[in-house]
């Protein structure tokens, strides 16, 4: 018994290696809470933040997206494939569009721990807030002594400290309420196509759904009467007598029974299933980056 | 009630419809191919932007290079000429044939080994390493370099869009009646179509 015991001790010891060996992000693989949950800007898969940074990390940056209009992306991980923080911060940014279309005020921070390497990335709308030269003397003064010593937490926050106040200083930034880039004109416009499309379809609908009279041919005949019955089989049936106003010619048909088909079909209609938690997932506003930013390595 | 409707008039009616549709999609290719071909200026503004961008940081990154390391003026020179040759070649998008965009993107290599070079140098003053003014103008430097590539990249699928659109079957019609001709894209610098031999 204790070779298997060893031997399991072993394997996972092994998968463990492997694992943390394995862990290199892409920006596919790169899990994305922001996705999940409005409120969470930051992915620490590899656990290097403690959950206390986290949270002060997401709090500071959903105020700053609230206030300001500045949406953000921070990745702290242990390694990335192809050790190349820029062309992953470029690829997370191509591919979820961070920072509103409008404004293109996108953030994007990837520091990875174990290559010592870290890169900030301005949306197109953020590089006059925060030049490259800025970034830098940021990087120089707060984030990368912070990051020699090994602090992740401190670097990462004393960064963001470091960025809200530059943001919050430009005023020309604004909270970016209206996602939607419709005016009130276009706005009219489609509602009154939809609204005359819908017309036609109505009066079209009313017109072509009306019985054609079997003599004189004009459409119109008029319901006198139902009678409900059971066929020879015990289906509910129904018996309908018509009119028609132009000719007074009259007649009846058959069919099943209306008030069958009127009812629900099966139980009550739930709307909505069970979301749970109560979070609204974030949205990436389809913000572009032009390259700017500045990165290195510690 | 009912009229009879002559055959004539239905043929005429039948061409009129056929004509209004060809004048329809006649349009909206004219259209398309505008707006790609606009897209593509805009893409090419944004390049020659940033490469003017570059250009503009050269004096202030060669007066605080020479303020730290004032004997390598060979270096120096070397970048400030590079510079002058670059930014006398501008263009506009509509007369960019493959010649010219091959001696401007040579210009700008040549610009570009130069700083390269400068760079390098630095690395022996480790005071003018240390300083923030020089680290802040490197950080300037690296990502214009990065702006630069992006919108060479940007410039290369705006031109692939539309040449493309150019040469599609109806398309071409159209582009040959007003001569929407192909542009040329951005190709790799030279040299870096060969993968670097590494020798042991």
């Amino acid at each position: 018994m204790p070779h298997l015991r060893l031997l399991t001790l072993a394997l996972c010891l092994l998968t463990a290696l492997a694992a943390a060996a394995a862990a290199e992000w892409t920006p596919e693989t790169l899990p994305v809470p922001y996705l999940k949950d409005a409120r969470r800007h930051v992915s620490n898969p590899d656990g290097r933040l403690t959950p206390a940074a986290v949270d002060s990390a997401d709090a500071l940056l959903t105020a700053l997206e609230h206030d300001k209009g500045v949406q953000a992306l921070v990745a702290v991980v242990g390694s990335i494939e192809g050790d190349d923080p820029y062309a992953f911060a470029m690829a997370l940014g191509r591919k979820y569009g961070v920072g509103s279309r409008k404004q293109r005020t996108g953030l994007i921070i990837v520091i990875a721990t174990d290559q010592r390497s870290y890169q900030f990335l301005t949306g197109e709308g953020l590089e006059g807030t925060l030049p490259d030269a800025l970034l830098r003397r940021i990087q120089n003064r707060v984030t990368v002594p912070a990051l020699r010593r090994g602090d992740w937490d401190a670097a990462l926050l004393g960064t963001l400290r470091a960025v809200d106040n530059c943001v919050r200083g430009d005023a020309s930034l604004f909270a970016d309420e209206d996602e939607d880039d419709l005016t009130p004109g276009e706005v009219l416009g489609v509602v009154a196509l939809f609204g005359l499309f819908g017309a036609a379809v109505v009066f079209a609908a009313v017109y072509f759904g009306r019985r054609r009279c079997s003599r004189c041919g004009r459409r119109g005949m008029t319901t006198r009467g139902k009678q409900y019955f059971r066929d020879a089989a015990g289906r509910r049936r129904m018996r309908t007598r018509w009119r028609c106003p132009h000719c007074g010619y009259e007649d009846t048909t058959e069919g099943d029974d209306d008030r069958i088909s009127a009812a629900p079909a099966a139980g009550p209609v739930i709307f909505g299933s069970g979301g749970g938690g109560g979070y609204t997932g974030g949205r990436f506003g389809g913000g572009t980056f032009g390259g700017g930013g500045s990165g290195g390595r510690f | 009630m009912t009229k009879k409707i002559s055959k004539t008039s239905v043929a005429l009616l039948a061409a009129g419809v056929c004509i209004l549709l060809l004048a329809g999609s006649f349009f909206t290719t004219y259209n398309s191919l505008v707006s790609k071909d606009e897209a593509v200026s805009t893409a090419w503004a944004n390049v020659q932007s940033q490469y003017q961008r570059r250009a503009d940081l050269v004096p202030n990154l060669v007066s605080t290079v020479k303020g730290y390391a004032s004997h390598e003026s060979a270096t120096l020179e070397n970048v400030v000429s590079a510079r002058a040759k670059a930014t006398q070649i501008t263009l506009s998008a509509d007369g960019l044939s493959e010649a010219k965009l091959r001696e401007f993107q040579a210009a700008q290599g040549e610009l570009s080994q130069a700083l390269g070079r400068l760079l390098a140098v630095t690395e022996n003053y480790p005071e003018l390493k240390a300083s923030e003014n020089f680290s802040e103008l490197q950080a300037q430097l690296e990502g214009t370099e990065n702006r630069i590539n992006e919108s060479r990249q940007r410039y290369n699928a705006a031109v692939q869009e539309y040449n493309v659109g150019v040469r599609r079957f109806p398309a071409n019609i159209v582009a040959g009646l007003f001569g929407f001709g192909r542009k040329t894209a951005f190709e790799a610098a030279s040299g870096t179509e060969q993968a670097p031999t590494v020798e042991f």
